[in-house]
């Protein structure tokens, strides 16, 4: 058993070297090589802004596993965690939340499978023609924006150039539904559930241009490209302005979000990635040869490519916003690498103690590749530091624990410097007395946005506030 | 592995004249129409709509809102006695429907189907659009289709790719005089742009895309940009991403589509594509507006090869899709042939073109038909004699019943063995059209209880039913699927099941409104389904929501009712039922909404 040390001693440069610790060899720039503030300091204001990457993994974990000791800062981590030990004092652990979906009237809430994978979107739900777990009624999307598309239209209001609203990225399945769709683009009251982007090498391709040559045809023929878009969007618009007066309110509100999408492309047009004003870290990044994205055998692989393109995206700042999914909720994918033959989703059914074993083994290996992002946050240079220091990665699941389909006693748990708004190295236990959408809302907090004080239906909030003793 | 295909527990809607008890999987069901308490369309609220023109949505005697779909809109009457009361036009709803993809794919294939190197490109342009949400069990609805960002974005590299093709294809455009001037450019405009908005354009329309032209040109661009820019923008354009309805004669609630937009519906009934050359013809000479006109079109329609891309319909409703997410165990399954699942796709796509084609294409031969097609490959996994080639040939199966014993409606089972529970899901939700619950929390949904280790998986499931948490929802499930059991899970026929025990199908059908009773056989299990009227309101009810592109809702009673009755007088004809598809208030009319 390691002593907890509250305020680790600052590595010297050359004990680091050295190789004190082998963990430390692999991490070039651990946190307690910067010179370490007393909690209540001010930090210096850094100007890199503020990002925002939503990390879900599905199914539930096993809520009584998670941890051998508790304690805010004496908590140690139990065998699923354990890989985040390295990281623990850059970490803030949210500990028994509560979704509240109870408090929603019947008719208007899925089952915790469905309505916890669009936790991020604390609205009722609609209605539609998904079954629901153990009722013989049927049920739709959530109805209203969830917080990645929220904190995305809001970082546009402040920064009416940034090219990308959010990102939206899932590792496999190559059809869209309520059990895999986790991200909404509103407004309050639709449903409109966004596609997410399964295929890397496409996302890369799609907002990645690298394209600044020096050579007077080449630019000559990026300017004709990007007049034949210009003009073409124009007319899309102006057309599309004189239709919206002929149709009927429904069909209105569809032809509006269609608008809002060209004018999304519109201000791409004019990013140039790799251009000199970007940072320096925005550069091209080979993907590999390419593997099926599809086949849920290469879903560390295609994670993995998802976690280079979102720091690149961030490093060029073409988005402060990313949700990523491991899979969707109800996941039953089957980790052969594990050694395992059955669905995961049908495994987190069992509560036998062979089948928690293999729900733990499950998020320790998920947890693992998390580390992959971790790494490439802190490796990749941003401003006066790196983009682990303006990163606010926020973990979350559908569910607390599979077998009874838990939405209370959730963990979630945010990673990264995140401009120092958080004091890190913490457990807290809210007891269920606060809720997923008051922790949504210290996600606006981080990112500036202290206009927003509510987000979403306000009977899944129970402070209706930010979390409290996060600061 | 083949994942948990969850839309598998689609269609997800109570059948004919039944009221579920709200109790999760009671299993018991009340009979009698008057509970139809309660109506919510799928589209309440959907994608851009909040519900204009959708249903109540009172609350059921659980206290949960509940659907009602299908032949339940009749209220417990007959389709003739409904049909007597029917008067003044009632449409239901007309979502503004977005192409699919599916259609985007055909549409752009008859746009440029006589330009050299467009239509081949059309998979590869399209293949990163992204599947559109699952609905009903369907990926066409029109409250679900819309265009965020990335669909916008992948619309956009789209049109980019096919116009920059397009406009260099020598072909493409002929100019009158030979001059490739700006006369030239506003007469392609008028012409092209028809086929792209399915109908003539206005002066407003051609003045827009003149304007285009000329700015290409006063940018310093040529004639061939010009073209470019203006196929580019007409790509993208909603009047062509969306089908718009806008005719709005006679006043009142209800309008009656001009002749190009009944020339677009009748084209994307049948062909899931844009009008051809014969269809613009009637419409500018007004031929489209009576019903033997409309339906004398919907028989050319449905007489032409294209008619074969309707079959995306069987592909959805059957999930004859999610073949490609199979995988088999290959220690269990050795040597398969790695073109399975094309070639079970295929197996069904040419039993139901036969189907169609034939003048006695019935509901009945599809559920019951011991017969299948099969070329060389599939003929051998199966084990059968007779076909070899490509080509797929008519081959007897005695013991087989039409698509319920077809190898994709078999395949849906797990990597090492048939699961009993899919299909029977299948069966309730695909063919009756039921209400299967998810499962619940705490239940144990997995069969490998190592103590079980000597047990049949029927007999497992016989156990896993003596718990009354399972009992329910499984009672439903499980008699249907062992009637299955008698093939594998690659769709051969066997005798000993997965555990190494005889195979015993025999079972009893219960939880239906008229198709209870013992069954020995698949046999015996397609003729008891082929007589339901359950059965019958069901797949009338999934033709509806697939080519109107949505729910059967409350106002539908009527076009619900003349599918049924014509449905019913034809004996059941599949092909008899698309062609009534024109003569419903639903097809013939457009609500006017708010």
């Amino acid at each position: 058993v390691s002593a907890y040390k509250p305020f680790p001693k600052p590595l010297s440069r050359r004990t680091f070297l050295r190789g004190a610790s082998g963990v430390a060899l692999a991490l070039p720039m651990l946190d307690a090589m910067r010179p370490r503030r007393a909690f209540g300091q001010t930090a210096p204001a850094s100007t890199a802004p503020k990002r925002i990457m939503f990390v879900f993994q599905a199914n539930g974990d096993q809520i009584a596993q998670r941890f051998t000791a508790t304690g805010e800062t004496t908590f140690q981590f139990g065998e699923f965690l354990a890989p985040l030990e390295p990281y623990r004092n850059d970490l803030l652990i949210l500990h028994n939340l509560d979704k509240r979906f109870g408090k929603l009237p019947s008719g208007s809430v899925a089952d915790n499978h469905e309505q916890g994978g669009s936790s991020l979107a604390p609205w009722p739900s609609g209605t539609g023609s998904y079954p629901i777990g153990g009722a013989m009624t049927t049920i739709g999307f959530v109805l209203g924006p969830s917080a990645d598309r929220a904190i995305g239209e809001r970082s546009l209001k402040d920064v009416p150039t940034l090219p990308y609203q959010h990102l939206v990225y899932r590792v496999g399945g190559n059809h869209n539904d309520i059990w895999n769709l986790h991200s909404h683009a509103g407004p309050v009251g639709t449903q409109s559930p966004i596609p997410p982007e399964t295929d890397p090498y496409a996302a890369y391709a799609r907002i990645f241009t690298f394209n600044n040559p020096t050579d007077a045809a080449a630019q000559a023929a990026i300017a004709k490209k990007l007049a034949k878009k210009q003009s073409a969007l124009d007319l899309v618009l102006a057309e599309a302005a004189t239709l919206e007066t002929k149709v009927g309110a429904a069909d209105k509100m569809k032809l509006d979000m269609h608008m809002t999408s060209l004018r999304d492309i519109e201000r791409t047009l004019q990013s140039t990635t790799g251009s000199a004003s970007a940072g320096m870290a925005c550069v091209p990044t080979n993907l590999g040869t390419k593997i099926d994205v599809f086949n849920d055998d290469n879903h560390e692989v295609i994670g993995k490519l998802f976690f280079q393109i979102s720091a690149l995206a961030f490093a060029c700042d073409l988005t402060r916003t990313i949700q990523f999914n491991w899979s969707g909720n109800t996941s039953n994918r089957i980790y052969k690498s594990l050694g395992m033959t059955q669905g995961h989703h049908d495994m987190s059914h069992d509560s036998s103690a062979p089948a928690f074993q293999n729900i733990r083994t499950i998020h320790k290996h998920l947890w693992t590749q998390n580390l992959g992002l971790y790494e490439i946050l802190k490796n990749t240079p941003d401003g006066d530091g790196t983009l682990w220091d303006h990163t606010l990665v926020v973990h979350w699941n559908e569910l607390a624990q599979g077998d009874t389909h838990a939405i209370n006693n959730c963990m979630v748990i945010f990673a990264g410097v995140a401009h120092n708004t958080f004091r890190r190295g913490r457990m807290i236990d809210f007891m269920n007395k606060a809720s997923y959408s008051d922790m949504l809302l210290s996600c606006f907090q981080y990112m500036g946005f202290s206009d927003v004080t509510s987000f979403g239906d306000s009977r899944l909030a129970a402070l209706g506030t930010p979390l409290p003793g996060l600061t | 592995m083949l994942p948990f295909r969850r839309d598998d527990l689609r269609l997800a809607v109570v059948a004919a004249g039944l009221a579920l008890a709200a109790a999760a999987c009671t299993g018991r069901i009340s009979g009698g129409g008057a509970g139809a308490t309660s109506t919510g369309g799928p589209g309440s609220g959907s994608g851009a709509s909040t519900g204009a023109g959708a249903g109540t949505g009172t609350t059921g005697a659980g206290g949960s809102t509940q659907m009602v779909a299908g032949p339940q809109v009749l209220g417990g009457k007959t389709p003739e006695a409904v049909l007597a009361t029917c008067k003044a036009p009632n449409p239901g709803r007309s979502p503004l429907r977005r192409l699919s993809n599916a259609e985007y794919r055909n549409t752009v294939t008859d746009l440029f189907a006589s330009v050299p190197g467009i239509v081949s490109m059309v998979p590869t342009v399209t293949a990163q659009f992204p599947p559109e949400p699952v609905s009903l069990g369907f990926r066409n609805s029109g409250d679900y289709l819309d265009v965020p960002t990335l669909v916008a974005q992948k619309y956009l590299d789209a049109a980019d790719a096919i116009s920059t093709a397009a406009a260099a294809a020598p072909s493409f455009v002929t100019c009158a005089n030979g001059t490739k001037d700006a006369t030239c450019a506003a007469a392609f405009v008028s012409s092209f742009g028809k086929l792209v908005y399915r109908r003539p354009l206005t002066a407003a329309d051609t003045a827009q895309y003149t304007a285009l032209y000329q700015k290409a040109i006063t940018s310093g661009y040529d004639f061939q940009t010009g073209i470019e820019w203006i196929v580019f923008a007409m790509l993208q354009s909603q009047q062509f991403l969306y089908r718009f309805e806008l005719n709005s004669t006679p006043a009142g609630a209800y309008a009656t589509p001009s002749p190009y937009e009944l020339a677009t519906r009748l084209s994307y009934l049948y062909w899931q594509s844009m009008p051809d050359q014969a269809l613009f013809d009637a419409a500018d000479k007004g031929l489209l507006s009576t019903q033997a006109q409309l339906e004398a079109q919907a028989r050319r329609l449905l007489a032409d090869p294209k008619a074969s891309r309707l079959l995306e319909y069987w592909n959805e409703w059957l999930s004859l899709d999610a073949l490609s997410e199979m995988t088999r165990d290959p220690k269990v399954f050795p040597n398969l042939d790695p073109n399975l699942p094309t070639l079970l796709q295929q197996e069904t796509y040419a039993f139901v073109s036969d189907l169609l084609a034939s003048p006695t294409g019935d509901l009945t031969t599809m559920l019951t038909a011991p017969y299948t097609f099969a070329n060389g490959a599939l003929a051998k996994h199966y084990g059968m004699t007779g076909p070899t080639g490509t080509a797929f040939v008519r081959v007897d199966t005695p013991g087989r019943s039409g698509v319920l014993t077809q190898g994709m409606m078999l395949a849906h089972d797990k990597a090492t063995r048939t699961s009993i529970v899919r299909r029977g899901l299948e069966m309730r939700t695909e063919v009756l059209c039921q209400i299967v619950p998810a499962p619940p929390p705490n239940v144990n949904i997995t069969l490998d209880d190592a103590s079980q280790a000597n047990l049949s998986q029927k007999q497992r499931l016989e156990q896993h039913r003596t718990n009354a948490s399972c009992a329910g929802c499984h009672n439903l499930m499980d008699p249907i699927g062992v009637v299955f059991e008698g093939f594998d899970a690659v769709g051969r026929p066997r005798t000993l099941d997965d555990s190494g025990q005889p195979v015993v199908t025999t079972s009893a059908v219960d939880s239906t409104q008229d198709a209870n009773g013992p069954v020995a056989d698949p046999t015996a299990l397609g003729q008891l389904l082929a007589k339901s009227d359950e059965v019958r309101g069901c797949y009338a009810t999934n033709t509806f929501r697939f080519f109107y592109g949505r729910e059967v809702e409350a106002p539908d009673a009527c076009s619900m009712a003349r599918l049924l009755v014509d449905f019913k007088s034809t004996g059941y004809n599949l092909k008899e039922l698309l062609v009534g598809l024109t003569r419903t208030d639903a097809f013939l009319y457009r609500e006017v909404g708010p």
